[in-house]
């Protein structure tokens, strides 16, 4: 379908929100509105005998005969052979701030055209995009948008980043790894917002072709994983070990979640781990929960919870600790870890001022981490 | 305990030479294994204790398997037959399934006509699923609008196939072509979120029966079709309780593989433990003490 045609059956660009889709795709040269999926031949995986296969994107290791699908809900076996279906196909792109992310020593102020496609390789009952995560991608609305369309859209929108972001981009690994390549070419960034539950192999793979990477550590107990995130903690602690030694600059997100993981202890223990496995530079948001999907009998995070976890993250020796989810709070910014003042001060997703030399200090030339242009 | 009944009705011949159905056989089959789970004198009186003749009845199949095996149309159409014998209106039956391109690869002709007996997918325009999430225990989905807001009532017709991680798939299994993602509940060996979707209330509430279509029976490598583990069977088995119906799909799957010189279920760890999920939250029976089968060979 034309664009013109799209517009004249659709009724504009107001349609286009409904399955998180912006106006950004107006934009693209040529889009569609897609009810075929790709067949690309998928990455990391096994054939067995009788037409099974054995993915090995991710530590669930789906072992899946003809005609299954893994559990991410976009990766299928057709005949022996595996196939992402998501190649190519975007459900949602949007053109963000990258502290939005939240990516705070990363870029500031920087525009990130953010992409995601349908599914996800786990289950989290808090989920805020599961409406496109928890589906199967023919079950939502999604746009021709290949690797080099969203390299050119970046271009012509001014973003010197693309964020494969929303749902979960390892379930669509060919497609963001495909599309890194191509903006390393032109000069662009790739950052990564991933809950990190990817083996090592492709991840060490992935680590050479993209410059960020958020995870969101969900918890730190296996029974928050078990329960509330269909998932095991100990391959995202190793992915997370694995990304401290690449060259990718990393920030880590923990969303507090009243009752289930906000336990000064368990805040203590998610410090100390990073602290020794990263070291005490890596940036930790305590991001606010609101409820959501499956868990809406528990309250937004009480302001006081987080800044609980806060004061005990900097008690255990990080140098930067951030508060999200709450616009305004002094500990969206960043201070300097020697003398205090702040280096970078934020209102929301805004840079109010940035009080770097480079990539110190202006007060007192400590060296702040992080890549800032 | 009161013991639960499953109706076997074999039909020697059902499957002709050339692969095709014998269909006056296979609705002598229908006839009697209805006639039967109730002991009634006719189907016609079965039907009427299981539906009202306002019903709208869902026939729920499970075409995933392609041509070689889903549901039968054949097995489908004649079941559809003799709900409408029995009063059943054609305009209130659905024969239906997830997708209509899987609908169209196992021999189904599609049809939307309101007035008549239709056959289609949730993906049909304007059907969908319901946009409400139905959340229960470990479950939390979309369920298909055929089921939610549809159907009054439903048969659960579903083709026995081995299954690589449930062990078997067979009439409960079938109600995760209702669902949006059925792709969440596979985790270890489906268990218990077969028997947690079951107890969902859009399919507890509605379901009245189970039917297994045994004319061919996948005894290993499914859910895909494999022709050297691909047994002529020629049976129908019927029950109220649904766990039993499956509990007995699960004992002929291990007769054939024994059969067939394989190892039980059971040694490769993939028995189907949700049908013992399932007994715990008193959703049927699992055992063969509390079972009574009836076999017939027609």
């Amino acid at each position: 379908m034309k664009r013109r045609q799209f517009f004249k059956t659709a009724g504009g660009a107001a349609l286009l929100t409904g399955s998180g889709m912006s106006s950004l795709l107006m934009d693209l040269y040529a889009f569609s509105r897609q009810d075929n999926l790709s067949q690309v031949e998928a990455r990391f995986y096994k054939k067995h005998p009788n037409r099974e296969i054995e993915c090995e994107l991710c530590p669930r290791f789906c072992k899946l005969g003809d005609k299954e699908r893994g559990y991410c809900g976009v990766r299928e076996n057709i005949g022996g052979t595996y196939y992402t279906l998501v190649y190519g196909k975007a459900c949602s792109a949007n053109i963000d701030p990258i502290e939005k992310k939240p990516l705070f020593h990363y870029l500031p102020g920087s525009s990130a055209l953010s992409i995601a496609t349908a599914g996800c390789n786990v289950n989290c009952k808090f989920c805020q995009n599961w409406e496109i995560s928890q589906v199967r991608p023919e079950q939502v609305t999604h746009y021709d948008f290949p690797p080099q369309a969203v390299v050119q859209s970046a271009q012509k929108n001014n973003c010197p980043v693309i964020a494969y972001t929303y749902t979960e981009p390892i379930i669509f690994y060919e497609y963001m790894y495909d599309t890194s390549r191509e903006a390393n070419k032109k000069g662009i960034h790739n950052a990564v917002i991933t809950g990190g539950y990817i083996n090592p192999e492709p991840l060490v793979e992935l680590t050479k072709v993209v410059q960020a990477i958020k995870v969101d550590l969900k918890a730190f107990s296996q029974d928050f994983y078990t329960s509330y995130v269909r998932g095991k903690l100990e391959p995202i602690l190793e992915a997370i070990k694995i990304i401290s030694k690449s060259k990718v600059w990393m920030e880590i997100v923990y969303l507090v979640i009243p009752t289930l993981n906000d336990s000064a202890q368990e805040i203590r223990g998610v410090s100390q781990w990073l602290r020794k496995e990263v070291g005490p530079d890596v940036p930790l948001h305590f991001s606010r929960f609101h409820p959501m999907y499956l868990v809406k009998n528990l309250p937004s995070t009480p302001i006081s919870t987080l800044e609980r976890a806060y004061n005990i993250a900097k008690d255990e020796g990080l140098n930067y600790v951030y508060i999200g989810n709450v616009p305004g709070h002094r500990a969206e910014s960043t201070y300097c870890p020697k003398c205090g003042k702040v280096v970078i001060d934020r209102k929301g997703y805004r840079i109010e001022k940035i009080e770097l030399a480079e990539n110190r200090c202006k007060n007192c030339n400590t060296l702040i981490p992080g890549i800032w242009s | 305990m009161a013991s639960s009944q499953v109706v076997i009705v074999r039909g020697k011949g059902v499957l002709t030479q050339d692969g095709k159905v014998d269909q006056k056989k296979l609705l002598q089959m229908y006839s009697r294994g209805l006639q039967l789970i109730h002991d009634s004198p006719n189907p016609k009186e079965s039907l009427r204790r299981l539906f009202k003749a306002d019903d709208r009845v869902g026939i729920k199949i499970n075409t995933i398997g392609g041509r070689k095996i889903s549901t039968r149309p054949e097995a489908s159409q004649s079941l559809a037959n003799l709900l409408i014998e029995g009063g059943i209106p054609e305009r209130g039956i659905i024969i239906w399934d997830r997708t209509n391109r899987e609908l169209r690869e196992a021999g189904y002709r599609l049809n939307m006509n309101r007035s008549t007996l239709k056959v289609l997918g949730t993906d049909t325009n304007g059907v969908d699923y319901n946009y409400d999430l139905v959340a229960h225990l470990n479950i939390g989905s979309r369920f298909s609008r055929i089921q939610t807001d549809t159907i009054t009532a439903s048969i659960s017709l579903a083709i026995l196939k081995d299954h690589g991680m449930a062990g078997i798939t067979a009439g409960m299994k079938n109600y995760f072509g209702a669902i949006h993602n059925p792709n969440k509940y596979h985790d270890t060996n489906c268990d218990p979120y077969v028997a947690e979707l079951f107890e969902t209330s859009p399919i507890k509430e509605k379901h009245r029966l189970s039917i297994l279509d045994c004319l061919v029976v996948q005894y290993n490598g499914g859910p895909a079709y494999h022709a050297h583990w691909a047994k002529k069977y020629e049976a129908l088995v019927f029950s109220l309780d649904p766990v039993a119906a499956d509990f007995t799909g699960w004992q002929i799957i291990e007769r054939l593989r024994a059969q067939g010189g394989l190892p039980s279920l059971k040694e490769e760890n993939r028995e189907p433990k949700y049908l013992q999920t399932a007994v715990k939250m008193g959703l049927g029976k699992a055992s063969a003490r509390e079972i009574k089968i009836i076999e017939e060979e027609i």
